[in-house]
């Protein structure tokens, strides 16, 4: 046996914590995109928006996206910063009035070669199903550049130190088994300079919602994941885990003990999800 | 689950970037009207767990961590200071303060400490001129003490004063227009303000106690007017070396001076005018 943890409202070991766990993704990885927008009635897509535009980032930005399975942060990222390099490319191109046509032709093409502007974002998920999920929307979708997709853990990552600009984890530090060991991989990976981004679901304080919010998702998520992915238990356990996570402050303490700095939060629709920020100063 | 594990970790665990500060001869940081925008952390979060410190505890009461290490703030002046630099291409935007951030070794994403729309980088610039302006003034001012030099007349020590101040101005002109219409955001209004009001004072300070007819608030007054008057007129110069705005600039300070000539008459013909109207008054109401 191992020190007790928790699987939703159960007590399990660590050991049984991460295959449980393991084995909820598994199930989901093909449902899920649909569940996450029948639960949230789509407004997860929003959360994830202003994730990204919160990240602001620039051409040239290296991130990763720790449990990203699916690849929504991802492909919110590649947009962003194709849009971004787009505008800087007009604004360079207003400022040289004076190009003959070949300059400008030929500046148009190598710039074109580099519509991401050299930004690159790596995907890395534990569970093999989502990933497999994650690498066919992204040839569905047609994302090929600045894209990769890793096996790994989030507890002991296979990056070296000192290389992200950017890390994130979007609705996955919860399934994470020892996140403060994440927060410290997290750390580890980052460039000095480097920005530490979590969106998670939280709490809410006002009592009234609470109490709809309670009502909402321990009645009627695990019945739509019955009825849309044929998985009660999964979800009973994805509204279970959400409770058993850490609130808002609490949270904020963990990642300043794993060394962060400027470390604040910003709750999205009354608490249910927050945004943390930290940076590796 | 709050790990107890993590207690020796943070003890090893130097800040990857801040500095510490007896590594380099850092002068403290600067006003405080700068520093509005920077949020501070409630420094009762410090844990028990706290030996060596790797955290600085910038509120200045700390033991000796606070001097080991340089604060945040101390770390965003240097970012921003880095970021000045890149303004003249990139405008005061979070691209200019990316690219400070790269010359000092950070990630691009250190950015994502300040605000998009450039708040910070302004409100730092325009501190940084005020910090200047008043080192030139106090120098000036030792050397008249000293008797190197002449103490110059009022119209004159103003005239010099806002030109030196606006001559700081002249690298970023093209984009200055855009960190003005910043600045009047309501969000950033009461540090601007607040920057330019210590600014002029500063320059009435340093103007001593000559004698002109002005209270101290006509004073602040005239030459804010003075100031931004002249700032707008810089915008729109094209003349070499901007001596247009130069010759405004006299002629403003001179109708100041007249004007404190004239503020006594005014006031008997402001007492006359009164009186007429008040007989127009009593006139009309029979």
């Amino acid at each position: 046996a191992g020190p007790e943890m928790h699987f939703g409202f159960q007590s399990v070991t660590e050991e049984e914590r991460r295959e449980k766990i393991y084995q909820v993704f598994e199930s989901v990885a093909k449902k899920y995109d649909v569940m996450n927008d029948s639960m949230t009635l789509g407004i997860h897509r929003l959360w994830k928006d202003i994730l990204v535009h919160k990240m602001n980032p620039s051409p040239g930005t290296l991130l990763l996206d720790v449990a990203g399975g699916t690849g929504d942060i991802a492909f919110r990222f590649i947009n962003y910063v194709r849009s971004v390099r787009q505008q800087q490319l007009q604004r360079k191109l207003k400022h040289h009035q004076n190009l003959s046509w070949q300059e400008i032709f030929e500046s148009y093409q190598e710039d074109k070669l580099n519509s991401l502007g050299d930004s690159q974002v790596v995907v890395c998920d534990i569970n093999r199903e989502m990933l497999k999920v994650g690498k066919q929307k992204a040839q569905q979708l047609g994302y090929s550049e600045g894209l990769s997709w890793v096996l790994g853990n989030a507890e002991e990552l296979p990056f070296d130190d000192d290389k992200f600009d950017v890390y994130t984890i979007a609705f996955g530090i919860r399934n994470v088994t020892r996140i403060d060991l994440a927060l410290q991989e997290a750390y580890r990976v980052l460039k000095p300079g480097g920005r530490f981004l979590c969106l998670e679901f939280s709490r809410v304080s006002n009592p009234l919602l609470s109490r709809l919010y309670d009502l909402y998702s321990f009645q009627v998520i695990p019945v739509l994941g019955e009825v849309i992915a044929g998985d009660w238990k999964s979800y009973q356990y994805l509204v279970e885990s959400i409770r058993q996570f850490p609130p808002q402050e609490e949270l904020k303490e963990m990642i300043e003990d794993a060394g962060f700095f400027k470390v604040d939060y910003e709750n999205l629709n009354f608490g249910i999800v927050a945004i943390h920020s930290g940076f590796k100063l | 689950v709050r790990c107890q594990h993590c207690q020796p970790l943070r003890a090893l665990q130097a800040s990857a970037v801040l500095r510490r500060v007896s590594d380099e001869h850092k002068k403290e940081p600067l006003t405080s009207s700068s520093q509005q925008q920077f949020d501070s952390h409630p420094t009762g979060h410090q844990p028990e767990q706290d030996p060596q410190g790797p955290r600085p505890s910038y509120t200045g009461h700390g033991g000796q961590e606070s001097e080991d290490y340089e604060s945040e703030e101390q770390l965003q002046h240097r970012i921003l200071t880095a970021a000045l630099e890149f303004v003249p291409e990139h405008g005061w935007t979070a691209e200019a303060i990316a690219e400070g951030a790269k010359t000092l070794g950070l990630s691009v994403a250190a950015a994502g400490m300040f605000h998009s729309d450039g708040s910070e980088l302004i409100l730092h610039f325009v501190s940084e001129c005020n910090t200047k302006l008043s080192e030139l003034l106090e120098q000036e001012q030792k050397l008249v003490q000293l008797g190197e030099a002449e103490k110059k007349p009022i119209d004159e020590f103003l005239r010099d004063a806002v030109e030196a101040r606006l001559r700081m101005l002249i690298p970023y002109i093209e984009k200055w227009p855009q960190a003005l219409s910043v600045l009047l955001l309501p969000r950033n209004i009461p540090s601007s303000l607040n920057l330019l009001t210590s600014m002029i004072d500063d320059i009435w300070h340093y103007a001593g106690d000559q004698s002109t007819d002005f209270n101290w608030y006509t004073r602040r007054a005239v030459l804010t007017g003075i100031y931004n008057t002249t700032e707008l007129v810089m915008l729109q110069d094209s003349s070499p070396d901007f001596e247009d705005t130069w010759r405004f600039l006299e002629n403003r300070v001179a109708d100041a001076m007249n004007m404190s000539n004239t503020a006594s008459q005014v006031q008997s013909t402001g007492e006359a005018v009164v009186q007429g109207l008040m007989g127009a008054a009593v006139t009309v109401s029979n």
